[in-house]
């Protein structure tokens, strides 16, 4: 590991300036940063924590069901969250995909989201949950919707010196369901993640979000198979149709784990699949 | 009851509170006063010649102690890259530094320069003839080649007739098979009983297909770790991991011309080894080239990236197969044409191949196996090596003729099965194995004869036959005059080895278990052992043992009968004393009292002495069945039920014997569903546990294991080698319940959910 200089801020703004600076990294649960500098494809030399900055952790629900989750709050926590498990399943479900429960216990939400790997298994999670994400900085801050805030492979809207605080889901009176295709039981990396989210209104499907992982270079939402949806009855050929519609969307890459075809014919499947299951929920 | 107090029983390990404490001490543990951290210097290219080594920067690097290259080995021993590159991360240079960011560093700071030359990694590539050569090697020559050649030798060689017609005709034959000459071999066997043409030609049925196993990394949860010490007197001292410390001193002997007796080897707790842990240059030799010349001690340790990159994994191989059988279910010819990934250097087990023939009645084979060099580093042992890859070819496709014949998968195989005095090809009769009752014990357990399956579920079978090893040993042991007894060896403790031998020691002395302890001595101390692998541990060393044992009970009886003024013959040792067998009152006196008298004694005090080095051992068996099921739209494939039977002789500690058929099954599954080192145009891209996947305990359940006991006629107790056969069956058990549940055939293994998929769309499944 190379030499950095290291740094526990206590407040935000602080914390902002420190991260305004050239070859800073904020380090969350660590779970990413600290393996990437052992194996000198991250080289920070500066590194910040966010360990001691308070307000930062914590996922709180309002009467209105409305979520909060802090960027710091630990993948474990929202995992077994009651709240979470109840109105956000998909995103409890990725969190449960998380590798082991020695990682989920360091490893943060915020992390999990800035470290923008198309695989996260949060990420598809909060997309269908329709999540703001707030975002700290030395001039005050900004909110930017999950599904604005990815721009590539490692690669996110933030600007130099911004801080992910927390994550806003709004009431979704919705069922959803996450599937990760994997090899591996448990401990494994998103062949493809598929989170699907439903609302029925009279057995009509009122809305409907499907958050893709895995499968571009960013997580997306497949909006031509959510519009396909709406407003209709939940068949299983209507399903079979959004998995398909799905699947069209995504640009997935061939690589070491398996076939760009087979990453679009598994968006296909579990797309169907994560509806049938998110429509039986809600 | 059992006959035995102390061996048979389910008795806890003798290490079992060091390592659940921490307390034992492996290799990274050993940290000598004033110690350095050696790192070495690896090709960043898979085929490159080297062009220059510039170490001036390295050196300059405040913290750096010693550099050496291939310039630093007296004996010229290749230790080091000089010239050329052969695969992604050879060694080229190690540095030893204060610290070990510095060592990084400085390694960083070596610059070669390359000229890269084209790579090939795939053994069907590499032997045809416009493929980059590894080395110089002659060219081979396929089966029907070698045939043709050999007739016109035979005609030639015959001047009686002339043949010049005949001989023309064979040469203008043997260009047909310009594509039989192969290139990169590394090395050649080849093995034939009977004619298979003719047993093919009286074959109703004939199977042929390519099988493909991919090379697969021990992955053993320590990485290679070496601490060596080189002091002024030229003596060094090298803190091992290693499953031979024997091997590892004559190894650092004969690579360094250093005397033997100059090398003390001592063998740090083991991490696991599965047979890739012999390796003398991976880390020993380097970290005492760096000792001798930095002046202290260095250790060098392997990352787990480092293990991928330049381990000694299992190779693995291409094998064409072919298989005839009667409609009535008899096997009359099988065929093998093999091809092992050796990578640069050869070894690849592919001596091996000869066990397509399984425990079966095979009245015709033909074996034609080769290794091919490839880019890669080389390979070495893994579990049973070789029989893995095999025999998922030989039971993959006897499944197929089943299927072809109507016969249930493992009637058909009890019905070919080799039985007791049935001759052997490699000469003699087959001894009594059980074969019949250890496949019977698993159908039964696992409910084969009246198994049922819901939709995409199913069932399979298959069985692997391995010989455990032999091997030279030594073992004392002393009674001391609290009548406890201690053992002093060698060999290093896998699998639990050190606990049969204190089993074995404890039983004959007729003393509580616990009253027996273990000592194993570095190669300075100890009497000479055989390496811990190829199963030989509790065979070999259990003979011997038992041995020690009975040379001390002689020695107690000697005593007994100065003590007690009677005949030795009038005496029997149990329960830890010494009793007479007719006497007028009854006399006894007790271990502990005679090894106290014995210290007073001309004779002197009890220690017994145990040697020994070989003989015949027995083949045993292992059957498995596997219930799974397949999800057809993704791929998937979840384990069910897993049953596991072997023939261990007899079992000196079942727990510890269950645990290795658990551990064996876990392998083989692994091999056959997931792992699988990958390879792209610069050498192996998965050097790591990201997507290198090993399973979990979530991937299976529990795995059901029968322990059946065909006793081995020179094993101590009757006991088998039990190491490795569990791997052996498990990656067709795998292929077999996967063709079972969704009726497509996989070749080429891992049994990936892409492969399911694609093989069940050629079969017209529709997700």
């Amino acid at each position: 590991m190379k030499n950095f200089e290291f740094f526990e801020p206590t407040t935000l703004p602080e914390a902002s300036r420190l991260f305004a600076q050239e070859h800073a990294q904020l380090l969350a649960g660590g779970t990413d940063l600290v393996i990437g500098m052992k194996a000198s494809t991250e080289t920070p030399q500066t590194v910040i924590s966010l360990q001691k900055i308070p307000g930062l952790d914590g996922i709180s629900t309002d009467a209105d069901n409305n979520i909060t989750i802090g960027a710091m709050t630990k993948v474990r926590e929202v995992e077994l969250s009651e709240d979470i498990q109840k109105h956000h399943t998909a995103l409890a479900e990725g969190a449960l995909e998380i590798g082991s429960i020695q990682i989920r216990n360091l490893a943060t939400i915020g992390g999990n989201i800035a470290h923008a790997s198309p695989a996260a298994d949060t990420v598809a999670g909060l997309l269908v949950a329709d999540a703001q994400v707030d975002i700290a900085s030395a001039d005050g801050g900004r909110a930017v919707p999950i599904n604005e805030l990815f721009t590539g492979p490692g690669q996110t809207v933030l600007k130099p010196g911004e801080i992910i605080t927390q994550f806003r889901l709004p009431n979704p009176t919705s069922g959803s369901h996450y599937i990760k295709h994997k090899i591996r039981e448990v401990m494994d990396l998103a062949f493809i993640g598929v989170a699907s989210a439903v609302n029925l209104e009279n057995g009509v499907i009122k809305e409907a979000r499907i958050g893709l992982a895995a499968v571009a270079p960013t997580p997306i939402r497949a909006t031509e198979a959510e519009n396909l949806l709406k407003g209709k009855i939940p068949t299983l050929e209507l399903l079979r149709q959004a998995g398909e519609a799905a699947a069209a969307a995504t640009s997935p890459i061939s690589d070491l784990r398996c076939s760009a075809e087979h990453r679009k014919e598994m968006v296909n499947v579990l797309t169907k699949r994560t509806l049938q299951r998110a429509v039986a929920r809600a | 009851m059992s006959e035995y107090n102390v061996v048979g029983q389910k008795l806890p390990r003798v290490d079992a509170v060091e390592k659940v404490t921490g307390a034992a001490q492996y290799g990274a543990d050993v940290h000598p006063a004033g110690m350095l951290y050696g790192k070495v210097v690896r090709s960043k290219q898979a085929h490159a010649n080297i062009l220059s080594i510039d170490t001036s920067e390295a050196e300059k690097l405040p913290g750096v102690r010693a550099i050496v290259t291939q310039e630093d080995v007296p004996s010229g021993s290749r230790i080091f890259a000089t010239d050329k590159v052969l695969y992604l991360g050879e060694p080229i240079a190690a540095v030893a530094a204060t610290d070990p960011d510095i060592a990084e560093e400085a390694a960083e700071l070596i610059k070669i320069e390359y000229e890269v030359l084209p790579v090939v990694q795939d053994v069907m590539e590499a032997i045809k003839s416009d493929a980059p050569r590894l080395h110089g090697d002659a060219t081979k020559d396929g089966p029907n080649r070698r045939d043709i050649i050999t007739k016109i030798k035979q005609l030639s060689d015959n001047q009686e007739v002339d043949n010049n017609e005949e001989i023309r005709k064979l040469e203008a034959e043997l260009e047909k098979y310009s594509d039989e000459i192969y290139y990169n071999i590394s090395a050649e066997t080849h093995n034939a009983a009977g004619d298979v043409e003719k047993g093919f030609a009286e074959s109703d049925i004939v199977v042929e297909d390519t099988y493909v196993i991919p090379r697969v990394h021990q992955t053993y949860m320590e990485p290679h770790v070496s601490v060596a010490s080189a002091d002024s007197s030229g003596k060094v001292t090298v803190w091992a991991s290693t499953q031979g410390p024997f091997a590892i001193r004559s190894g650092i002997a004969g690579r360094l011309g250093i005397p033997l007796t100059q090398i003390n080897v001592i063998g740090t707790t083991m991490g696991g080894g599965f047979g890739g842990r012999f390796g003398v240059i991976i880390t020993h030799v380097p970290a005492v080239l760096l000792s001798q010349k930095a002046g202290r001690p260095v250790r060098v340790q392997m990352t787990r990236e480092e293990e991928f990159l330049d381990g000694r994994p299992a190779p693995g191989c291409v094998i064409k197969l072919k298989t005839g059988a009667t409609k009535d279910g008899h096997i009359l010819a099988r065929q093998a044409l093999a091809f092992w990934d050796s990578g640069s250097v050869s070894g690849a087990s592919i001596g091996s191949t000869i066990r397509v023939r399984g425990v079966y009645k095979i009245p015709n084979i033909r074996i034609d196996a080769y290794g091919v060099h490839t880019n890669k580093s080389g390979t070495a042992a893994y579990r049973a090596p070789g029989a893995p890859q095999a025999i998922f070819a030989g039971e993959s496709q006897l499944d197929e003729i089943a299927e072809k014949i109507g016969m249930d998968p493992v009637k058909f195989r009890l019905m070919n099965m080799r039985e007791e005095g049935d001759a052997v090809p490699a000469g003699g009769s087959e001894p009594k194995v059980g074969y019949k009752e250890t496949l019977e014990a698993v159908a039964d357990a696992a409910g084969w004869w009246n198994r049922d399956a819901d939709e995409n579920q199913g069932w399979g079978v298959a069985v692997g036959d391995w010989t455990n090893g032999c091997g030279p040993g030594g073992v004392y042991v002393s009674v001391h005059e609290d009548g406890s007894a201690r053992i002093f060896h060698g060999s290093m403790d896998i699998t639990g080895t050190d606990t049969a031998i204190t089993q074995i020691i404890a039983e004959i002395l007729t003393i509580p278990y616990k009253n027996v302890t273990i000592r194993r001595g570095d190669t300075d101390s100890a009497p000479y052992s055989t390496g811990s692998g190829g199963s030989v541990v509790t065979f070999t060393m259990g003979n011997t043992a038992k041995l020690a044992a009975e040379d001390a009970r002689n020695r107690i009886l000697e005593l007994a009968s100065e003590r007690l003024n009677t005949n030795a013959d009038n005496l029997e040792l149990r329960e830890g004393a010494v009793h007479t067998i007719t006497a007028d009152p009854p006399k006894s006196i007790t271990l502990g009292e005679l090894a106290a008298f014995s210290l007073s004694t001309t004779g002197g005090p009890i220690v017994g002495k145990g040697s020994f080095a070989r003989k015949p051992s027995t083949p045993a068996l292992a059957a498995q069945i596997a219930k799974v099921e397949v999800d057809p739209d993704t791929g998937r494939t979840r384990v069910l039920k897993l049953v596991a039977s072997q023939d261990v002789g007899f079992a000196i500690n079942p727990m510890a014997v269950e645990g290795q058929i658990e551990g064996g099954v876990v392998q083989g599954y692994a091999w056959a569903m997931m792992e699988e080192m990958q390879y792209g145009e610069n050498g192996n891209i998965n050097p790591g546990f990201v997507d290198y996947r090993v399973p979990t305990s979530a991937d299976l359940p529990t795995v059901e294991s029968v322990i059946v006991e065909v006793p081995a006629p020179n094993g101590p107790y009757g006991a088998k080698g039990v190491g490795e056969p569990p791997i052996t069956p498990t990656l067709a058990t795998m292929a077999n319940a996967v063709r079972d549940a969704v009726g497509i055939r996989i070749t080429e293994l891992p049994i990936k959910p892409e492969k399911v998929v694609e093989a069940l769309k050629n079969n017209g499944h529709k997700a």
